[in-house]
Protein backbone atom coordinates (compact mmCIF):
# COMPACT_ATOMS: atom_id res chain seq x y z
CA UNK A 1 0.00 0.00 0.00
CA UNK A 2 0.83 3.72 -0.89
CA UNK A 3 1.90 6.06 1.83
CA UNK A 4 0.04 8.90 -0.69
CA UNK A 5 -1.26 8.30 -3.66
CA UNK A 6 -3.29 11.09 -6.06
CA UNK A 7 -4.52 10.37 -8.89
CA UNK A 8 -5.40 13.73 -11.91
CA UNK A 9 -6.21 16.03 -8.75
CA UNK A 10 -6.65 19.71 -10.07
CA UNK A 11 -7.70 22.71 -8.11
CA UNK A 12 -9.38 25.71 -9.38
CA UNK A 13 -9.64 29.06 -6.98
CA UNK A 14 -12.06 30.85 -9.63
CA UNK A 15 -10.39 31.41 -12.72
CA UNK A 16 -6.69 30.51 -11.16
CA UNK A 17 -6.08 26.93 -11.97
CA UNK A 18 -3.77 26.41 -9.07
CA UNK A 19 -2.58 22.46 -9.68
CA UNK A 20 -3.88 20.50 -13.01
CA UNK A 21 -4.00 16.79 -13.32
CA UNK A 22 -1.42 16.12 -10.24
CA UNK A 23 -0.98 12.23 -10.35
CA UNK A 24 2.30 11.07 -8.02
CA UNK A 25 2.57 8.26 -5.11
CA UNK A 26 4.49 8.00 -2.56
CA UNK A 27 5.72 4.62 -0.85
CA UNK A 28 5.80 4.08 2.61
CA UNK A 29 8.88 5.24 4.70
CA UNK A 30 10.11 7.45 1.37
CA UNK A 31 11.03 11.03 2.56
CA UNK A 32 9.46 12.90 -0.92
CA UNK A 33 10.27 16.21 -1.63
CA UNK A 34 7.81 18.92 -3.68
CA UNK A 35 10.04 21.10 -4.98
CA UNK A 36 8.62 24.33 -7.08
CA UNK A 37 8.64 27.98 -6.86
CA UNK A 38 6.44 30.47 -5.40
CA UNK A 39 2.65 29.45 -6.23
CA UNK A 40 3.55 26.70 -8.36
CA UNK A 41 1.21 24.97 -5.88
CA UNK A 42 3.19 23.10 -3.17
CA UNK A 43 0.56 24.30 -0.14
CA UNK A 44 -2.32 23.94 -2.07
CA UNK A 45 -1.49 20.34 -2.49
CA UNK A 46 -0.32 19.71 1.44
CA UNK A 47 -4.06 21.08 1.92
CA UNK A 48 -6.19 19.21 -0.04
CA UNK A 49 -3.54 15.75 0.89
CA UNK A 50 -4.71 16.53 4.55
CA UNK A 51 -8.15 17.40 4.18
CA UNK A 52 -8.65 21.04 4.97
CA UNK A 53 -9.94 21.62 1.42
CA UNK A 54 -11.37 19.42 -0.95
CA UNK A 55 -9.85 19.19 -4.85
CA UNK A 56 -12.14 20.15 -7.66
CA UNK A 57 -11.55 16.83 -9.58
CA UNK A 58 -9.41 14.35 -8.53
CA UNK A 59 -8.58 11.56 -5.93
CA UNK A 60 -6.14 11.20 -3.31
CA UNK A 61 -5.68 7.99 -0.90
CA UNK A 62 -3.48 8.08 2.21
CA UNK A 63 -2.86 4.73 3.17
CA UNK A 64 -5.81 3.53 1.24
CA UNK A 65 -8.61 6.20 2.79
CA UNK A 66 -9.98 8.82 0.36
CA UNK A 67 -8.97 11.69 1.65
CA UNK A 68 -12.64 13.42 1.23
CA UNK A 69 -14.42 10.53 1.93
CA UNK A 70 -12.69 8.98 5.23
CA UNK A 71 -11.30 12.25 6.06
CA UNK A 72 -10.91 11.06 9.97
CA UNK A 73 -9.25 7.38 9.29
CA UNK A 74 -6.85 9.33 6.40
CA UNK A 75 -5.96 12.23 9.66
CA UNK A 76 -5.18 9.48 11.80
CA UNK A 77 -2.31 9.04 10.53
CA UNK A 78 -0.54 11.97 9.80
CA UNK A 79 1.53 14.99 11.14
CA UNK A 80 0.98 18.30 10.11
CA UNK A 81 3.44 20.65 10.20
CA UNK A 82 1.97 24.03 8.21
CA UNK A 83 4.05 26.58 6.24
CA UNK A 84 3.41 29.44 8.91
CA UNK A 85 4.52 28.61 12.38
CA UNK A 86 0.41 28.37 13.95
CA UNK A 87 1.60 28.09 17.29
CA UNK A 88 -0.41 29.37 20.11
CA UNK A 89 1.39 33.09 21.45
CA UNK A 90 -0.49 33.03 24.62
CA UNK A 91 0.58 30.03 25.62
CA UNK A 92 3.46 27.72 26.76
CA UNK A 93 5.50 25.80 24.64
CA UNK A 94 4.15 22.64 26.52
CA UNK A 95 0.84 23.94 26.54
CA UNK A 96 1.10 24.14 22.56
CA UNK A 97 2.67 20.61 22.90
CA UNK A 98 -0.39 18.83 25.17
CA UNK A 99 -3.08 20.61 22.98
CA UNK A 100 -1.44 19.29 19.69
CA UNK A 101 -1.37 15.63 21.34
CA UNK A 102 -4.80 16.29 22.56
CA UNK A 103 -6.36 16.76 19.02
CA UNK A 104 -4.87 13.40 18.19
CA UNK A 105 -6.03 11.58 21.78
CA UNK A 106 -2.51 11.19 22.39
CA UNK A 107 -3.65 9.53 26.24
CA UNK A 108 -1.98 11.69 29.35
CA UNK A 109 0.69 9.40 30.14
CA UNK A 110 2.01 8.92 26.48
CA UNK A 111 1.93 12.65 25.71
CA UNK A 112 3.49 13.96 28.29
CA UNK A 113 6.78 11.55 27.96
CA UNK A 114 6.49 12.63 24.03
CA UNK A 115 6.57 16.12 24.66
CA UNK A 116 9.41 16.17 27.05
CA UNK A 117 11.06 13.65 24.43
CA UNK A 118 10.43 16.17 21.94
CA UNK A 119 11.55 19.50 23.91
CA UNK A 120 14.97 18.27 24.25
CA UNK A 121 14.99 16.98 20.52
CA UNK A 122 13.96 20.47 19.55
CA UNK A 123 16.23 22.48 22.30
CA UNK A 124 13.35 23.95 23.74
CA UNK A 125 13.27 22.25 27.01
CA UNK A 126 14.59 25.23 29.10
CA UNK A 127 12.01 27.37 27.51
CA UNK A 128 8.98 25.00 27.89
CA UNK A 129 7.17 27.11 30.43
CA UNK A 130 7.55 30.50 28.62
CA UNK A 131 5.11 31.82 26.80
CA UNK A 132 5.86 31.35 23.15
CA UNK A 133 5.29 35.28 22.20
CA UNK A 134 8.63 35.76 22.93
CA UNK A 135 9.87 33.34 21.18
CA UNK A 136 12.84 33.82 17.86
CA UNK A 137 11.39 32.42 14.48
CA UNK A 138 13.72 29.55 14.94
CA UNK A 139 12.28 28.38 17.79
CA UNK A 140 8.59 28.84 16.70
CA UNK A 141 9.63 26.31 13.72
CA UNK A 142 10.94 24.00 16.12
CA UNK A 143 7.96 24.38 18.58
CA UNK A 144 5.54 23.83 15.06
CA UNK A 145 7.63 20.66 14.47
CA UNK A 146 7.36 19.51 17.48
CA UNK A 147 3.98 19.58 17.38
CA UNK A 148 3.46 18.08 14.33
CA UNK A 149 5.68 15.00 15.99
CA UNK A 150 3.62 14.51 18.73
CA UNK A 151 1.06 12.22 17.78
CA UNK A 152 4.16 9.82 16.56
CA UNK A 153 3.15 9.82 12.75
CA UNK A 154 3.12 7.57 10.16
CA UNK A 155 3.32 9.81 7.57
CA UNK A 156 4.61 13.80 8.21
CA UNK A 157 3.73 16.35 5.75
CA UNK A 158 6.36 19.51 6.05
CA UNK A 159 5.11 22.52 4.16
CA UNK A 160 8.66 24.08 4.12
CA UNK A 161 10.35 23.07 7.38
CA UNK A 162 13.42 25.24 7.32
CA UNK A 163 12.84 28.51 5.06
CA UNK A 164 13.61 31.16 6.44
CA UNK A 165 15.82 29.51 9.26
CA UNK A 166 19.30 29.64 10.80
CA UNK A 167 21.99 26.85 10.64
CA UNK A 168 21.55 25.43 14.26
CA UNK A 169 17.64 24.80 13.53
CA UNK A 170 18.38 23.86 10.44
CA UNK A 171 20.56 21.44 10.93
CA UNK A 172 18.59 20.08 14.23
CA UNK A 173 15.37 19.76 11.66
CA UNK A 174 17.01 18.19 9.36
CA UNK A 175 18.73 15.78 11.13
CA UNK A 176 15.15 14.80 12.65
CA UNK A 177 14.10 14.37 9.01
CA UNK A 178 16.49 11.83 8.67
CA UNK A 179 16.16 10.19 12.00
CA UNK A 180 12.27 9.80 10.97
CA UNK A 181 13.17 8.66 7.36
CA UNK A 182 15.12 5.63 9.51
CA UNK A 183 12.02 5.13 11.44
CA UNK A 184 10.33 4.20 8.65
CA UNK A 185 8.38 7.59 8.80
CA UNK A 186 7.00 8.51 5.47
CA UNK A 187 7.61 12.25 4.52
CA UNK A 188 6.38 14.61 2.29
CA UNK A 189 8.03 18.31 2.37
CA UNK A 190 7.48 21.14 0.07
CA UNK A 191 10.54 23.78 -0.76
CA UNK A 192 11.92 25.70 -2.84
CA UNK A 193 15.09 25.27 -1.64
CA UNK A 194 16.71 22.61 -4.06
CA UNK A 195 20.01 21.89 -2.00
CA UNK A 196 17.06 20.70 0.90
CA UNK A 197 15.44 18.05 -1.38
CA UNK A 198 19.19 17.02 -2.65
CA UNK A 199 19.92 16.17 0.88
CA UNK A 200 17.14 15.06 2.31
CA UNK A 201 14.86 13.54 -0.43
CA UNK A 202 14.59 9.78 -1.81
CA UNK A 203 12.84 11.44 -4.65
CA UNK A 204 11.83 14.85 -5.66
CA UNK A 205 8.66 15.70 -7.98
CA UNK A 206 9.45 19.18 -9.52
CA UNK A 207 6.11 21.54 -9.76
CA UNK A 208 5.36 24.41 -11.53
CA UNK A 209 2.06 26.33 -12.39
CA UNK A 210 0.64 23.28 -10.93
CA UNK A 211 1.81 21.08 -13.11
CA UNK A 212 4.11 18.07 -12.26
CA UNK A 213 7.47 18.85 -14.75
CA UNK A 214 9.32 15.60 -13.28
CA UNK A 215 9.52 12.80 -10.78
CA UNK A 216 12.52 11.40 -9.69
CA UNK A 217 15.61 10.81 -8.06
CA UNK A 218 17.88 13.36 -7.13
CA UNK A 219 20.51 11.55 -9.23
CA UNK A 220 18.65 10.33 -11.67
CA UNK A 221 17.47 14.03 -12.83
CA UNK A 222 20.50 15.38 -12.74
CA UNK A 223 21.75 12.26 -15.11
CA UNK A 224 18.65 13.84 -17.72
CA UNK A 225 20.62 16.78 -18.43
CA UNK A 226 24.07 15.40 -17.96
CA UNK A 227 24.98 17.39 -21.15
CA UNK A 228 24.75 20.56 -18.70
CA UNK A 229 28.81 21.14 -17.04
CA UNK A 230 30.00 24.50 -16.35
CA UNK A 231 33.09 26.24 -15.04
CA UNK A 232 33.07 28.04 -11.83
CA UNK A 233 34.96 31.41 -11.79
CA UNK A 234 35.78 33.94 -8.90
CA UNK A 235 37.48 36.83 -10.30
CA UNK A 236 39.57 39.28 -7.67
CA UNK A 237 37.39 41.61 -5.79
CA UNK A 238 36.87 44.86 -6.86
CA UNK A 239 37.76 43.61 -10.49
CA UNK A 240 34.75 44.54 -12.13
CA UNK A 241 33.17 42.26 -14.00
CA UNK A 242 29.72 42.42 -16.57
CA UNK A 243 28.12 38.61 -17.00
CA UNK A 244 27.86 40.41 -20.64
CA UNK A 245 31.04 39.78 -21.48
CA UNK A 246 31.61 36.90 -20.14
CA UNK A 247 28.54 35.93 -22.22
CA UNK A 248 30.26 36.67 -25.05
CA UNK A 249 32.80 34.73 -24.98
CA UNK A 250 32.04 32.02 -27.76
CA UNK A 251 31.89 28.59 -25.74
CA UNK A 252 29.69 30.32 -23.26
CA UNK A 253 26.29 29.06 -23.57
CA UNK A 254 24.98 30.73 -20.45
CA UNK A 255 26.33 33.01 -17.68
CA UNK A 256 24.89 33.06 -13.91
CA UNK A 257 26.37 35.28 -10.86
CA UNK A 258 25.69 33.31 -8.13
CA UNK A 259 27.19 35.12 -4.98
CA UNK A 260 30.80 36.15 -5.94
CA UNK A 261 31.33 34.01 -8.15
CA UNK A 262 30.31 33.00 -12.30
CA UNK A 263 29.46 30.35 -13.22
CA UNK A 264 29.35 29.52 -17.10
CA UNK A 265 27.53 26.75 -18.50
CA UNK A 266 28.99 25.01 -21.00
CA UNK A 267 29.62 21.37 -23.26
CA UNK A 268 33.26 22.31 -23.39
CA UNK A 269 34.80 23.22 -20.08
CA UNK A 270 38.43 23.04 -20.96
CA UNK A 271 37.56 25.25 -24.27
CA UNK A 272 35.70 27.81 -21.60
CA UNK A 273 38.71 27.78 -19.32
CA UNK A 274 40.62 28.63 -22.06
CA UNK A 275 38.37 31.73 -22.83
CA UNK A 276 38.13 32.55 -19.36
CA UNK A 277 42.25 32.87 -18.82
CA UNK A 278 42.07 35.10 -21.59
CA UNK A 279 39.87 37.42 -20.79
CA UNK A 280 41.23 37.86 -17.76
CA UNK A 281 44.06 40.10 -18.67
CA UNK A 282 42.12 41.71 -21.81
CA UNK A 283 39.81 43.15 -18.69
CA UNK A 284 42.33 43.56 -16.28
CA UNK A 285 40.88 41.35 -13.75
CA UNK A 286 42.70 38.59 -12.02
CA UNK A 287 40.89 34.85 -11.79
CA UNK A 288 41.42 33.73 -8.15
CA UNK A 289 39.50 29.87 -8.63
CA UNK A 290 37.84 28.22 -11.31
CA UNK A 291 36.20 24.79 -10.53
CA UNK A 292 34.56 22.63 -13.35
CA UNK A 293 31.38 21.26 -12.27
CA UNK A 294 28.58 18.03 -13.17
CA UNK A 295 24.83 19.41 -13.39
CA UNK A 296 23.15 20.62 -10.15
CA UNK A 297 19.29 19.39 -9.36
CA UNK A 298 19.12 23.43 -9.77
CA UNK A 299 20.13 23.33 -13.44
CA UNK A 300 17.39 20.21 -13.54
CA UNK A 301 14.93 23.27 -12.08
CA UNK A 302 15.76 25.71 -14.50
CA UNK A 303 15.84 23.32 -17.26
CA UNK A 304 12.10 21.99 -16.11
CA UNK A 305 10.65 25.20 -14.79
CA UNK A 306 11.56 27.45 -17.84
CA UNK A 307 13.04 29.95 -15.02
CA UNK A 308 14.81 32.06 -17.71
CA UNK A 309 15.39 35.10 -15.86
CA UNK A 310 18.80 34.33 -15.29
CA UNK A 311 20.04 33.44 -18.34
CA UNK A 312 22.80 34.60 -21.09
CA UNK A 313 22.03 38.58 -21.04
CA UNK A 314 21.57 39.33 -17.31
CA UNK A 315 24.30 41.64 -16.06
CA UNK A 316 25.26 42.03 -12.44
CA UNK A 317 24.52 44.96 -10.10
CA UNK A 318 28.16 45.35 -8.92
CA UNK B 1 -20.26 -0.90 18.21
CA UNK B 2 -17.28 -0.01 20.09
CA UNK B 3 -15.93 1.69 16.35
CA UNK B 4 -18.41 4.36 16.83
CA UNK B 5 -18.70 4.74 20.25
CA UNK B 6 -14.46 5.40 20.30
CA UNK B 7 -14.95 7.82 17.42
CA UNK B 8 -17.67 9.84 19.85
CA UNK B 9 -15.58 10.12 22.56
CA UNK B 10 -12.44 10.85 20.62
CA UNK B 11 -14.54 13.59 19.16
CA UNK B 12 -15.87 14.98 22.31
CA UNK B 13 -12.24 14.84 24.11
CA UNK B 14 -10.97 17.26 21.70
CA UNK B 15 -14.16 19.39 21.42
CA UNK B 16 -12.93 19.47 25.25
CA UNK B 17 -9.21 20.22 24.24
CA UNK B 18 -10.31 23.01 22.41
CA UNK B 19 -12.48 24.61 24.61
CA UNK B 20 -9.48 24.09 27.36
CA UNK B 21 -7.44 25.75 25.64
CA UNK B 22 -9.17 28.81 24.50
CA UNK B 23 -10.38 29.25 28.26
CA UNK B 24 -6.40 29.56 28.84
CA UNK B 25 -6.54 32.23 26.17
CA UNK B 26 -9.44 33.87 26.30
CA UNK B 27 -10.89 34.17 30.05
CA UNK B 28 -8.89 36.90 31.50
CA UNK B 29 -8.59 39.26 28.47
CA UNK B 30 -10.06 42.64 29.09
CA UNK B 31 -11.88 43.15 25.96
CA UNK B 32 -14.10 40.13 26.53
CA UNK B 33 -14.67 40.74 29.71
CA UNK B 34 -15.79 44.11 28.86
CA UNK B 35 -18.09 42.70 26.03
CA UNK B 36 -19.46 39.98 28.05
CA UNK B 37 -19.93 41.60 31.38
CA UNK B 38 -20.17 45.76 31.03
CA UNK B 39 -22.19 45.37 27.84
CA UNK B 40 -24.99 43.47 29.27
CA UNK B 41 -24.90 45.96 32.48
CA UNK B 42 -25.10 49.04 30.24
CA UNK B 43 -28.18 47.49 28.39
CA UNK B 44 -30.00 46.54 31.45
CA UNK B 45 -29.30 50.28 32.98
CA UNK B 46 -30.72 51.72 29.85
CA UNK B 47 -33.46 49.62 29.13
CA UNK B 48 -34.99 48.28 32.61
CA UNK B 49 -33.88 51.27 35.50
CA UNK B 50 -36.47 53.93 35.42
CA UNK B 51 -39.27 51.65 34.78
CA UNK B 52 -41.91 50.28 36.92
CA UNK B 53 -41.02 47.18 36.65
CA UNK B 54 -41.44 43.69 38.82
CA UNK B 55 -38.06 41.68 40.05
CA UNK B 56 -39.33 38.66 38.54
CA UNK B 57 -39.14 40.39 34.98
CA UNK B 58 -36.08 42.82 36.04
CA UNK B 59 -34.22 39.78 37.24
CA UNK B 60 -34.70 37.10 34.64
CA UNK B 61 -34.36 39.75 32.09
CA UNK B 62 -30.73 40.73 33.36
CA UNK B 63 -29.82 37.34 33.42
CA UNK B 64 -31.27 36.43 30.07
CA UNK B 65 -29.39 39.49 28.30
CA UNK B 66 -26.24 38.88 30.08
CA UNK B 67 -26.11 35.49 28.45
CA UNK B 68 -27.21 36.53 25.31
CA UNK B 69 -24.32 38.79 25.70
CA UNK B 70 -21.56 36.97 27.33
CA UNK B 71 -22.27 33.74 25.79
CA UNK B 72 -21.39 35.36 21.91
CA UNK B 73 -18.33 37.23 22.96
CA UNK B 74 -15.40 34.85 22.90
CA UNK B 75 -15.93 32.56 19.71
CA UNK B 76 -16.40 35.77 17.54
CA UNK B 77 -12.97 37.43 18.26
CA UNK B 78 -11.03 34.16 18.63
CA UNK B 79 -12.01 32.63 15.61
CA UNK B 80 -10.96 35.17 13.68
CA UNK B 81 -7.76 35.68 15.24
CA UNK B 82 -6.83 32.05 14.98
CA UNK B 83 -7.50 32.97 11.26
CA UNK B 84 -5.37 35.47 11.36
CA UNK B 85 -2.19 33.38 13.31
CA UNK B 86 -3.32 30.38 11.01
CA UNK B 87 -3.77 28.17 14.15
CA UNK B 88 -7.42 28.00 13.27
CA UNK B 89 -5.65 25.10 10.28
CA UNK B 90 -4.88 23.07 12.79
CA UNK B 91 -8.48 22.10 14.31
CA UNK B 92 -9.66 22.04 10.51
CA UNK B 93 -7.04 19.28 9.95
CA UNK B 94 -7.38 17.33 12.67
CA UNK B 95 -8.74 13.76 12.71
CA UNK B 96 -12.21 15.20 14.17
CA UNK B 97 -15.45 15.91 12.68
CA UNK B 98 -16.39 20.19 11.94
CA UNK B 99 -19.14 18.94 13.97
CA UNK B 100 -16.43 18.56 17.21
CA UNK B 101 -14.52 22.11 16.14
CA UNK B 102 -18.10 23.73 16.21
CA UNK B 103 -19.03 22.13 19.63
CA UNK B 104 -15.16 22.64 21.07
CA UNK B 105 -15.34 26.50 20.06
CA UNK B 106 -18.45 27.23 21.22
CA UNK B 107 -18.05 25.51 24.73
CA UNK B 108 -15.72 27.92 26.10
CA UNK B 109 -18.42 30.80 25.42
CA UNK B 110 -20.85 28.27 26.89
CA UNK B 111 -19.28 27.77 30.07
CA UNK B 112 -17.76 31.48 30.62
CA UNK B 113 -21.27 32.77 30.44
CA UNK B 114 -22.66 30.29 32.42
CA UNK B 115 -20.09 31.64 35.10
CA UNK B 116 -20.79 35.45 34.09
CA UNK B 117 -24.64 34.98 34.61
CA UNK B 118 -23.91 33.90 38.39
CA UNK B 119 -23.24 38.10 38.97
CA UNK B 120 -26.81 39.16 38.06
CA UNK B 121 -28.62 36.25 39.40
CA UNK B 122 -26.88 36.63 42.90
CA UNK B 123 -27.16 40.75 42.90
CA UNK B 124 -31.40 39.54 41.46
CA UNK B 125 -31.34 37.56 44.67
CA UNK B 126 -29.52 39.78 46.94
CA UNK B 127 -30.82 43.04 45.96
CA UNK B 128 -34.35 42.82 44.49
CA UNK B 129 -35.21 39.74 46.16
CA UNK B 130 -36.49 37.95 43.85
CA UNK B 131 -37.41 34.40 44.88
CA UNK B 132 -36.58 30.89 42.84
CA UNK B 133 -40.17 29.24 42.82
CA UNK B 134 -38.75 26.59 39.69
CA UNK B 135 -35.13 25.92 39.78
CA UNK B 136 -35.30 23.16 37.47
CA UNK B 137 -36.73 25.69 35.04
CA UNK B 138 -34.11 28.39 35.62
CA UNK B 139 -31.14 25.97 35.72
CA UNK B 140 -32.66 24.46 31.96
CA UNK B 141 -33.24 28.15 31.28
CA UNK B 142 -29.58 29.58 31.52
CA UNK B 143 -28.03 25.79 30.32
CA UNK B 144 -29.97 26.22 26.69
CA UNK B 145 -30.12 29.74 26.56
CA UNK B 146 -25.79 29.91 27.00
CA UNK B 147 -25.53 27.01 24.52
CA UNK B 148 -27.57 28.18 22.04
CA UNK B 149 -26.27 31.66 21.76
CA UNK B 150 -22.43 30.42 22.46
CA UNK B 151 -23.14 28.79 18.86
CA UNK B 152 -24.73 31.05 17.34
CA UNK B 153 -21.45 32.99 18.03
CA UNK B 154 -19.55 29.98 16.19
CA UNK B 155 -22.12 30.47 13.21
CA UNK B 156 -21.13 34.10 12.58
CA UNK B 157 -17.90 33.64 13.32
CA UNK B 158 -18.03 31.33 10.11
CA UNK B 159 -17.44 34.02 8.06
CA UNK B 160 -14.04 33.80 6.45
CA UNK B 161 -12.90 36.97 8.48
CA UNK B 162 -9.26 37.87 10.23
CA UNK B 163 -10.64 40.53 11.84
CA UNK B 164 -12.78 40.34 14.80
CA UNK B 165 -14.86 43.58 14.24
CA UNK B 166 -16.42 42.21 11.10
CA UNK B 167 -18.02 39.43 12.84
CA UNK B 168 -18.88 41.83 16.13
CA UNK B 169 -20.77 44.14 14.18
CA UNK B 170 -22.96 41.53 12.49
CA UNK B 171 -23.49 39.76 15.34
CA UNK B 172 -25.01 43.20 17.12
CA UNK B 173 -27.12 43.58 14.03
CA UNK B 174 -28.98 40.87 15.58
CA UNK B 175 -28.20 40.80 19.31
CA UNK B 176 -29.32 44.49 19.72
CA UNK B 177 -32.65 43.91 17.88
CA UNK B 178 -33.18 41.25 19.80
CA UNK B 179 -33.50 42.61 23.11
CA UNK B 180 -36.20 44.10 22.07
CA UNK B 181 -38.27 41.61 19.97
CA UNK B 182 -37.99 39.01 22.84
CA UNK B 183 -40.43 40.30 25.32
CA UNK B 184 -37.66 40.37 27.67
CA UNK B 185 -38.48 43.73 29.85
CA UNK B 186 -41.52 43.86 28.55
CA UNK B 187 -43.86 40.45 28.95
CA UNK B 188 -45.33 38.61 25.82
CA UNK B 189 -48.75 39.06 26.20
CA UNK B 190 -47.99 43.07 26.70
CA UNK B 191 -46.39 43.05 23.02
CA UNK B 192 -49.15 44.09 19.51
CA UNK B 193 -49.79 40.61 18.48
CA UNK B 194 -47.13 41.81 15.38
CA UNK B 195 -44.38 42.02 18.10
CA UNK B 196 -45.71 38.71 19.38
CA UNK B 197 -45.36 36.65 15.99
CA UNK B 198 -41.46 38.15 15.55
CA UNK B 199 -41.14 37.47 18.63
CA UNK B 200 -41.30 33.52 17.83
CA UNK B 201 -38.68 33.60 15.43
CA UNK B 202 -36.65 34.42 18.76
CA UNK B 203 -34.60 32.11 20.81
CA UNK B 204 -33.99 34.94 23.25
CA UNK B 205 -37.89 34.69 23.63
CA UNK B 206 -37.80 30.74 24.84
CA UNK B 207 -34.80 31.25 26.60
CA UNK B 208 -36.51 34.31 28.70
CA UNK B 209 -39.46 32.88 28.92
CA UNK B 210 -38.02 29.95 30.93
CA UNK B 211 -35.89 32.01 32.85
CA UNK B 212 -38.33 33.84 33.79
CA UNK B 213 -40.59 30.36 34.50
CA UNK B 214 -37.66 29.65 37.13
CA UNK B 215 -38.71 33.10 39.06
CA UNK B 216 -42.66 33.03 38.36
CA UNK B 217 -42.92 29.00 38.14
CA UNK B 218 -44.92 29.75 35.23
CA UNK B 219 -44.13 29.90 31.30
CA UNK B 220 -46.36 31.58 28.41
CA UNK B 221 -45.59 28.93 26.13
CA UNK B 222 -45.05 26.22 28.68
CA UNK B 223 -41.37 24.70 29.42
CA UNK B 224 -41.65 22.34 27.42
CA UNK B 225 -42.11 24.55 24.35
CA UNK B 226 -39.21 26.23 25.66
CA UNK B 227 -36.75 23.26 25.63
CA UNK B 228 -37.95 21.59 22.44
CA UNK B 229 -37.55 24.98 20.60
CA UNK B 230 -34.21 26.13 21.84
CA UNK B 231 -33.09 22.48 21.61
CA UNK B 232 -34.29 23.07 17.64
CA UNK B 233 -32.47 26.55 17.38
CA UNK B 234 -29.25 24.89 18.95
CA UNK B 235 -29.22 22.40 16.59
CA UNK B 236 -30.37 24.60 13.66
CA UNK B 237 -27.04 26.60 14.73
CA UNK B 238 -24.91 23.67 15.11
CA UNK B 239 -25.85 22.50 11.55
CA UNK B 240 -25.59 25.78 10.10
CA UNK B 241 -22.02 26.38 11.38
CA UNK B 242 -21.02 23.12 10.18
CA UNK B 243 -22.01 23.76 6.82
CA UNK B 244 -20.38 26.86 6.47
CA UNK B 245 -17.26 26.18 8.36
CA UNK B 246 -16.94 23.53 5.00
CA UNK B 247 -18.23 26.12 2.44
CA UNK B 248 -15.71 29.02 3.36
CA UNK B 249 -12.82 26.60 3.75
CA UNK B 250 -10.92 27.11 0.71
N1 LIG C 1 -7.48 30.28 -0.99
C1 LIG C 1 -7.03 30.67 -2.19
N2 LIG C 1 -7.77 31.46 -2.97
C2 LIG C 1 -7.33 31.86 -4.17
N3 LIG C 1 -6.16 31.51 -4.70
C3 LIG C 1 -5.36 30.72 -3.98
C4 LIG C 1 -5.75 30.26 -2.68
N4 LIG C 1 -4.75 29.47 -2.20
C5 LIG C 1 -3.80 29.46 -3.15
N5 LIG C 1 -4.15 30.20 -4.21
C6 LIG C 1 -3.36 30.37 -5.44
O1 LIG C 1 -2.94 29.11 -5.89
C7 LIG C 1 -1.62 29.16 -6.39
C8 LIG C 1 -0.77 28.16 -5.66
O2 LIG C 1 -0.59 28.60 -4.33
P1 LIG C 1 0.23 27.78 -3.26
O3 LIG C 1 0.07 28.50 -1.97
O4 LIG C 1 -0.18 26.37 -3.31
O5 LIG C 1 1.71 27.93 -3.77
P2 LIG C 1 3.06 27.44 -3.10
O6 LIG C 1 3.73 26.55 -4.08
O7 LIG C 1 2.82 26.90 -1.76
O8 LIG C 1 3.88 28.80 -3.00
P3 LIG C 1 4.89 29.35 -1.87
O9 LIG C 1 6.23 28.79 -2.19
O10 LIG C 1 4.84 30.83 -2.08
O11 LIG C 1 4.36 28.92 -0.55
C9 LIG C 1 -1.17 30.60 -6.24
O12 LIG C 1 -1.34 31.25 -7.47
C10 LIG C 1 -2.09 31.15 -5.19
O13 LIG C 1 -2.28 32.52 -5.39
MG1 LIG D 1 3.40 27.41 0.08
Amino acid sequence: MHAIETLGISKRFGDLRALSDVSFTVGEGETFGFLGPNGAGKTTTIRILTGITAPTSGTARIFGHDIVRETVAARRQMGIVHETSNIYTDLSAWRNLMFAAELYRVGRREREKRGAELLEVFDLADRQHDRTRGFSKGMKRRLTLAMGLVNSPRLLFLDEPTSGLDVQSNLIIRDVIRGLNEDGVTVFLTTHNIEEANLTCDRVAIIDHGRIAAIDSPERLKETIQSVQSVEVAFHPGGRVAADDLAALSRVREVRKEGDKFRLITEDPPGVLEEVMAFAPRAGVRVISVNTRGPSLEDVFIRLTGLDVRTKGVTTAD
Amino acid sequence: MEGWFGQVSTELAAAWAIAKKDILIWYLKPGIIVSGMLFPLFMFLAFAVGRPAEPTVLVPGLVAITILFSASSIEPVSIPIERRMNTFDRLLSAPISLHAVVLGESLSGFLYSIGIALVPLAAGLAVFRAGIVGPAFLVAGVVLTAFCFSTMGTLFAAYPTESPGDIMSMLNLVRLPLIFISGVFIPLSQLPSAGQFIALLSPLTYGSDLIRAGFTGEAHFGPAVDVGLLLVFILVFQFAANLLYRRFND
